[in-house]
């Protein structure tokens, strides 16, 4: 085991953020899941991704859920979103249960989505338009595109923009809604390291200044860490709760400490709760020598 | 002249490289080059004699005893058969000759009123070739008296024809029949002519390609003399054809698409919609659409309604099927996306589906459009005969091929210019595909290269050697 990360410092938390945790605690529940399961019939029998979901986010809360590939992250997204149906339990928000998709909760997915033929502005304005608000929608349209900081670029179509930009316009379209959540499926997933990093300061500044909680998928340790209050660590097969972690690094978050202790613990943490096994696994497998003798590198 | 580091360099570039792009101006080159190319084999093969070439034009025909077929100067025969021919003559000629050698002015031979008749015929062999040398009018085709004339200059070598030239064996041959016949009369007298038989000319003729396959410039010249025909009676002009026929396909096409793509955009959306529509649709696009033209005839009745229902019912069901396809082609995550914004199932359909395919709809009905101009050809034979197709028809049944010819490049000229303009309207309509703000259509370009091209090669010529690479340094050498 590695010496230099004790395993369980993650649950250390300075006082600030105890508090920070207990005033969060505190606040009204926007979403509850509970006992949520999930079958999908395949020829080959029934599969299933979810198995007695439970958990809860509060209002403001920055939640993500992190779990190994096709562990069901994206089944869980799709049912809060209303796009799929539950087989088993329910799903509330503001204690109310939800059915379909709606307006209340807005989503960002990983695939661009985004009307190839409104430009940006009318991408944005899509949801008013669909509540039946017509040009009255445009002057607030316009602040969410200031918001995302692509005002430059309001008249512009889709495929003007590269990949950043065109999940930035994403996000204000759904945020247009004035959602109560934001559910978003592994947004900057399909972005380059950089514009990511940019993408996630950028997400953090918005959360932070508007009335919105947001529920945030990813199979990334560093964005799970950096972004979050409270991270949902998903067991494969079938997908499951493994463990709520909340996330002891201070806010406001920035670049800096991607190496402090707590950041590092909690990365730590998660890993050892996707890949229990990983560095055994390695050690296992019989690699044939292919280097001379005395070549050694370890 | 110095080297040029950026032209050395693309013609080093090779031209067989895997997916890899041509630069602009190969591709231009290539494109027009694939207009050129069937121009100058097509070329090639018409006016280069040792070229295919299977038949024989004759300028020179002859009647042969015993054979039924008569040709006439203008028909083609093989050119295995020719020679036969010739030689057929040439046996027939033979036991004439001592005949005509001794001939014997005053004699009357006991058949002569025959032989005379056959003797005129002999006279106007030569007709063609004194036609072509414009030493007669058309008028004087059969005016005896001036053939007769041109006989004896000929004979004498005071006319050499040109075009085309006589054998030596013909010459010879007009020499001994002019020597009978001066001896009975020097000018013409229908009464006073050789009563003993002529020899006949020997079949000449130039290599020549099947009637099917006439040179450019003859359908050219077919083509400006059809297309500026004006209309008579029964006759419309051309371009009164070319009307009626794009009357027809825009009409049939139309009317398909304004039945077709709302059931096609609700069988892509809707399954419900789908599982009744296309199963049945599937199965009756097999069904040949010309199998029912009598059918539509007996149904519409006569005119243009059968032929414009002919082409209706030729494109419905392919229209149907592409075009819920082309809907259920739009990415899901968008109508997902509405959804989440809180699009109602009206909404994404008016909002989503429709926008989204709007583009791909387009290029699919630029791509029927083209379908309904191959019905076309069937429902211009439905009912009464009409349009470009009648045209081609009759035109064919006469073997007056360089007059189809024209037609069936125009047809093919109007399909595709339509598709190049609706291609280049795209653009216009559709700002919003990667294709609108990405390359132009490359035949544009590679119209829209030539002009430049030609100023380019021709300002290099201009130039001095010296200057213009002087000129070159002078910009490459700017700090
Ligand atoms: N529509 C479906 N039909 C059948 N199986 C599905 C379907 N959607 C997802 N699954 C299965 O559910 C599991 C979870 O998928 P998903 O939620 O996409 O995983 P993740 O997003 O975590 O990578 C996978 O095993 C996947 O094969
Ligand atoms: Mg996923």
């Amino acid at each position: 085991m590695n010496a230099l990360v004790d395993p369980l410092s993650y649950r250390e938390q300075s006082p600030d953020v105890r508090a920070r945790f207990q005033a969060l605690k505190e606040r009204p529940v926007v979403l509850s899941v509970e006992n949520l399961y999930k079958t999908f019939p395949t020829p080959g029998g029934p599969v299933t991704a979810l198995k007695d979901l439970s958990f809860q986010v509060f209002r403001r809360e920055f939640m993500c859920v992190i779990g190994p590939s096709g562990c069901g992250k994206s089944t869980l997204i799709r049912i809060l979103a209303g796009l799929e149906d539950a087989s088993d339990g329910q799903v509330l928000l503001d204690g109310k249960p939800v059915s379909g998709p709606g307006p209340d909760r807005g989503m960002v997915f990983q695939s661009y989505t985004l009307f190839p033929w409104l430009t940006v502005k009318q991408n944005v304005m899509f949801g008013p338009r669909m509540a039946g608000q017509g040009a009255a929608a445009e002057p607030e349209a316009r602040q969410w595109i200031d918001l995302v900081g692509l005002s430059r670029f309001e008249n512009s179509y889709p495929h003007q923009l590269s990949g950043g930009m065109k999940q930035r316009v994403a996000i204000a379209r759904a945020l247009a809604n004035r959602p109560r959540i934001l559910l978003m499926d592994e947004p900057f997933g399909a972005l380059d390291a950089q514009t990511r990093s940019q993408m996630q300061s950028y997400l953090l500044q918005i959360w932070k200044n508007l009335d919105i909680t947001i529920l945030f998928i990813t199979h990334d340790l560093d964005e799970a860490a950096f972004l979050a209050d409270r991270i949902l660590v998903l067991k494969a097969n079938p997908g499951e709760v493994n463990e709520i972690i909340e996330v002891p690094v201070p806010r406001p978050r920035t670049p800096a400490q991607f190496v402090s202790p707590e950041f590092i613990a909690t990365k730590y943490r998660i890993d050892h709760l996707i890949h229990p096994e990983a560095a055994h696994e390695m050690d296992s497998i019989p690699f044939p020598r292919m280097t001379v003798a005395g070549d050694d590198v370890e | 002249m110095k080297t040029d580091p950026i032209r050395e360099k693309r013609l080093r570039e090779p031209w067989f490289a895997a997916r890899r792009e041509l630069s602009p101006r190969r591709a231009s080159f290539l494109t027009i080059f694939s207009f050129a190319l069937p121009l100058l084999i097509w070329s090639a093969v018409s006016y280069l004699p040792f070229l295919w070439h299977p038949d024989v034009e004759l300028q020179i025909s002859a009647d042969r005893e015993n054979v039924t077929t008569v040709y006439v100067a203008g028909d083609r025969v093989s050119r295995e058969f020719f020679p036969e021919f010739q030689e057929a003559v040439r046996q027939q000629n033979k036991p004439l000759e001592a005949g005509l050698a001794s001939l014997d002015p005053a004699a009357e031979a006991t058949n002569g009123a025959a032989v005379r008749r056959a003797n005129k015929k002999t006279l106007r062999q030569l007709v063609p070739i004194l036609a072509a040398n414009q030493w007669i009018t058309e008028e004087q085709a059969k005016d005896d008296a001036a053939i007769y004339t041109s006989w004896g200059e000929i004979a004498a070598g005071k006319k050499v024809p040109t075009r085309p030239q006589l054998s030596e064996e013909n010459l010879a041959i007009i020499a001994k029949n002019w020597a009978a016949m001066s001896k009975v009369s020097p000018t013409y007298d229908s009464d006073r002519f050789v009563s003993v038989p002529l020899l006949g000319l020997v079949p000449q003729g130039r290599p020549a390609n099947p009637d099917y396959l006439p040179a450019p410039h003859e359908v050219v010249v077919s083509g400006i003399k059809e297309f500026t025909a004006p209309p008579e009676a029964e006759r419309p002009s051309m371009w009164q054809r070319v009307g009626h026929s794009i009357r027809i396909v825009f009409g049939g096409f139309l009317l398909a698409t304004l039945v077709g793509v709302p059931i096609g955009v609700l069988c892509g959306t809707y399954p419900v919609f789908s599982k009744v529509v296309e199963p049945f649709t599937d199965f009756f696009r097999y069904l040949p659409a010309p199998t029912f033209s009598t059918l539509l005839v007996a149904i519409f009745l006569a005119n243009d309604a059968p032929k414009v229902a002919l082409v209706f019912v030729g494109t419905i069901f392919q229209l149907v099927l592409v075009v819920a396809n082309t809907t259920r082609r739009l990415d899901l995550p968008l109508l997902e996306a509405a959804q989440t914004l809180g699009a109602n199932q009206a909404q994404l359909l008016t909002r989503v589906v429709i926008p989204g395919i709007l583009p791909n709809l387009y290029d699919d009905l630029r791509i029927l459009l083209g379908w309904a101009w191959t019905w076309l050809v069937i429902a211009e034979l439905v009912g009464v005969k009409s349009g470009l197709t009648e045209f081609i028809e009759t035109q064919g049944r006469w073997r007056n091929f360089d007059s189809v010819y024209p037609v069936i490049i125009l047809i093919g000229l109007i399909g595709f210019f339509t598709d190049q303009i609706l291609s280049a309207l795209s653009r216009i309509f559709f700002p919003w595909t990667s294709e609108a703000s990405g390359k132009a259509n490359p035949l544009a370009k590679a119209i829209l290269f030539l002009p430049r091209w030609f100023q380019k090669s021709a300002s290099v010529h201009d130039l001095p050697a010296d200057a213009s690479g002087q000129a070159r340094e002078s910009l490459t050498n700017r700090p």
